[in-house]
């Protein structure tokens, strides 16, 4: 049967397929990373992000298509992380301007909603870089666009629209020399692609295989089960997740029809996604009585896995909580300071500095909007200064800053943890004069440099630079300046291409698995050898990276 | 006839006041409950001893000397015919001068034609040491101690102190300085710069990040606020950070030639259980503070 068009519970399923086939690939995307360490995070950004839209969408008891697009979009850019996930939730956010007043949409309303998302999605960046997600995605929907006829069905379009997906994926090395170097496609693009190929499975009626919630990889917060009591009313429902390995003692396999069971499922839940994997059958569906279900599901084999989750709880946790919270009673500081970091030692250091909130992150791990939104509650000031410390999470601050409306928030665009320690550091709200503040912090960056060591798991070649894998990188300003076999030789490397002899102050902040004992050596050798620069040790107790060196 | 007598807390050493025509008065400090008296329980100040015991950990305070003790510096000069006048460390930062009031009052109800004159540096360390010395030449010039109370009227607030510190822990101790805030926790090469106010205390004017930019600054303030400071002394102090203080003199020997008189010296213990190992500070002649 051919869909002729697309209304609001078929691209809430779609969305569920596109997040499903995200999260089974994001390793994959992770992986695609530019420098050969571990700390590549774009499948899951992209994954979590196109998850809160897919929640959202699926608690949107409507089936028009404005209502649900709008919903997805709402909670994929809370649910943003990392600039993929940005741009991403930028794209859909397109979509569903192209949808408003759509209660469903045929192929060529779809075209001009997708297209919406291109200008969406180039408006969130202030220097469009081609041979991204932003390419693969332009590219696609132009090429789409243009072989729709009067006759055209969805499928042809996504057919269409994944194959050129593709397509412009691999010609991003083309498009961008730091992918060609490193011999990878970009990585958001890749992500992309899976989301859209995921979308479409659902629409082609194709399995896309999806593993247990708790899989590997990616960490899913703690629910704060304090907001369903015992007087709170149960208001959407139970998201339930299922594999039932049908048993030949209680049905006729061969025979049996999924396309029935789908049905009765439909009739007591909604956001219903079936699938039939040889023997076993996949459920994903949302309903008042998951007893009734699993009952219901009982009665054709046994259950492998369940996963049974109270969407009130997560509602009130993820999005209304946001949008409905109560104003806070006490009066609000003029001043606070949110800065990302992960690391114990790091993060203490920051609160030490007077962070008012340190928000959990960094390479590894990149915030959501929504969390810094939930941060900006936390510090409840009239301006809040918002240090992201990496790249990878400017545009996710920006997108929370743009998003909340109780404060007066200002990013300063802090790249680096060094970045962040020098603003920090010098710090000074005493004028009360926020342009003031926030100039002085960001004049306190300029000059400081922060460079990092990692080890390399794979061999790679770069900036003319070969690593093998297993050597430690000294990574500064986004390149690659030394390969050695140790720590202390990457550090000593380092530090003498990026002039340390030069630098007033140096700080070595020491990640979880360089000893300790190694660390103050280094910090003590470092000290003798430049002798005009002050050497200072920071246990900083972060992952990925064995040292970051902050110089001033 | 007047005597002068000077305190510890200015940077006073033996040596010092015996070459200038001072009195010592011993400013304490304790450890772990012991009372130490610079001077009078030690001989010389092994500043690099009790820097590091500080860098270890350990925090000092400081501790008002009594009423007795004050009576025995002052009985000899009264019981001489001499008066006194005492030119001591700033009185907004202690409350050991309640004690010296008292003490000071009994003893001119006992000695009734005898005067005592004390002069407020407003000041701790080398800022309190400049102005004396400087009060030590006048004498010798023949000023009467009227004259010079009345020249320090306007005189102490010529002599600016700026300096800047390694490790907050003892300033946020002590309470001592003005404008630290909870946002200089944790300094990691993170200076803050502090000056002494004309009322005396020590308030923190704003951070430097590293050495040199630090350096510079102090520098800036010499250049800025500086007048006839050739024909002043220049005092440096340092609590164990010599090289500090080496590059400063070269800093300034750049900028004015070899024509200051400088004077580098130890910060007092007590004084620099305020402040902290690494801590240096400069005081010259200035337009103000």
């Amino acid at each position: 049967m051919e869909t002729e068009r697309l209304n609001g519970n078929l691209f809430a399923n779609m969305m569920r397929g596109g997040s499903l086939n995200i999260r089974q690939n994001r390793s994959i995307v992770n992986d695609l990373n530019v420098f050969p360490i571990p700390d590549g995070d774009t499948g899951d950004n992209m994954y979590m992000t196109v998850e809160a839209g897919c929640n959202a969408a699926c608690l949107e008891h409507s089936d028009s298509l404005e209502s649900v697009s709008a919903s997805a979009a709402h909670g994929m850019l809370l649910g943003a992380r990392g600039n993929s996930g940005v741009i991403l939730s930028r794209i859909f956010a397109g979509i569903a301007e192209g949808f408003k007043g759509c209660p469903n949409a045929d192929v060529k309303s779809l075209g001009a909603a997708f297209e919406r998302g291109v200008s969406h999605a180039y408006g969130a960046v202030s220097v469009p870089i081609e041979g991204t997600i932003l390419t693969v995605y332009k590219d696609a929907v132009r090429y789409a666009n243009s072989l729709v006829t009067e006759d055209s069905t969805l499928h042809q379009y996504f057919n269409n629209f994944t194959l050129e997906l593709r397509r412009s994926l691999e010609r991003t090395p083309e498009l961008l020399a730091v992918l060609k170097e490193a011999g990878v496609v970009d990585s958001g693009g890749a992500g992309f692609v899976y989301i859209i190929e995921g979308m479409k499975n659902v629409l082609d009626g194709v399995d896309t295989p999806f593993e247990e919630h708790t899989a590997s990889g990616t960490s899913h917060k703690t629910v704060d089960t304090s907001s369903f009591n015992e007087n709170s009313v149960m208001t959407f429902g139970y998201c339930t997740e299922f594999l039932l390995q049908l048993q030949s003692s209680k049905v006729d396999i061969d025979s049996f029809d999924i396309a029935d069971f789908s049905n009765y499922l439909n009739s007591i839940g909604d956001s219903v996604v079936v699938f039939l994997d040889g023997s076993i059958v996949k459920v994903h569906v949302h309903t008042m009585t998951p007893g009734v279900v699993l009952g219901f599901g009982q009665a054709y084999g046994e259950y492998l896995t369940v996963k049974i989750e109270n969407m009130t709880l997560q509602h009130n946790d993820v999005t209304i909580q946001n949008r409905f919270s109560p104003p806070k009673i006490e009066r609000k500081r003029a001043f606070g300071i949110v800065a990302v970091a992960c690391g114990a030692g790091i993060k203490q250091t920051f609160t030490d500095l007077g962070a008012s909130y340190v928000v959990e992150g960094g390479q590894c791990m990149n915030p959501s909007a929504e969390d810094f939104i939930r941060a900006f509650d936390e510090v409840n000031a009239e301006t809040i200064f918002v240090l992201p410390n990496n790249g990878n999470i400017l545009l996710t601050a920006r997108q929370a800053a743009e998003l909340y409306d109780k404060s007066d928030i200002r990013v300063i665009p802090s790249r680096t943890i060094g970045d962040g320690y020098a603003a920090l550091s010098m710090y000074d709200d005493a004028s009360g004069d926020a342009d003031q503040i926030e100039a002085l912090a960001i004049g306190s960056m300029e000059g400081v440099v922060t460079g990092e060591i990692s080890r390399a798991i794979r061999d790679s070649s770069s900036n003319g630079l070969h690593v093998s894998a297993g050597e430690y990188i000294g990574i500064a300003r986004g390149k690659i300046h030394c390969a050695k076999p140790d720590r202390t030789s990457a550090v000593a490397d380092l530090c003498q291409l990026l002039d340390a002899g030069s630098r007033d102050v140096m700080i070595l902040v020491r990640g979880s698995d360089a000893p300790v004992e190694e660390a103050e050596q280094l910090c003590a050798d470092l000290g003798a050898q430049y002798k005009r620069t002050e050497v200072i040790l920071l246990d900083g107790g972060q992952a990925v990276y064995d040292y970051i060196i902050i110089f001033e | 006839m007047y005597t002068l007598f000077a305190d510890t807390d200015c940077d006073m050493t033996p040596k010092l006041a015996k070459e200038h025509g001072f009195k010592l008065i011993s400013m304490p400090y304790s450890i772990d409950g012991k009372t130490i008296y610079p001077y009078e329980d030690f001989e010389e100040f092994k500043s690099k001893e009790f820097y590091d015991m500080l860098r270890g950990g350990v925090t000092p305070t400081t501790s008002a000397i009594g009423i007795d003790k004050y009576k025995a510096y002052f009985e000899p000069e009264f019981a001489a015919g001499n008066d006194i006048l005492y030119v001591h460390f700033s009185k907004a930062m202690s409350m050991t001068f309640g004690n010296m009031d008292a003490a000071v009052k009994d003893l001119l109800e006992k000695y009734p034609d005898r005067k005592f004159y004390a002069i407020d540096t407003r000041c701790i360390s080398i800022g309190g040491l400049n102005i004396a010395l400087e009060i030590g030449d006048m004498r010798n010039e023949g000023k009467t101690a009227e004259q010079i109370v009345e020249w320090a009227k306007t005189g102490i607030y010529k002599f600016a102190t700026y300096y800047f510190a390694d490790d907050l822990k003892f300033f946020k101790r002590s309470g001592r300085v003005g404008g630290i805030t909870a946002t200089m926790g944790t300094l990691l090469g993170v200076r803050p710069i502090i000056y002494m106010n004309a009322d005396g205390k020590m308030v923190s004017i704003g951070k430097e990040r590293g050495r040199v930019k630090a350096l510079e600054r102090l520098l800036a303030y010499v250049d800025e606020l500086g007048e006839d400071i050739d024909k002043h002394r220049v005092f440096i102090a340092h609590a164990d950070s010599g090289d500090f203080a080496e590059e400063f003199i070269s800093m300034l020997t750049a900028k004015y030639g070899d024509k200051l008189d400088i004077h580098c010296l130890l910060l007092n213990p007590t004084a620099g259980s305020h402040c902290g190992p690494n801590s240096m500070g400069v005081c010259f002649h200035a337009k103000h503070r």
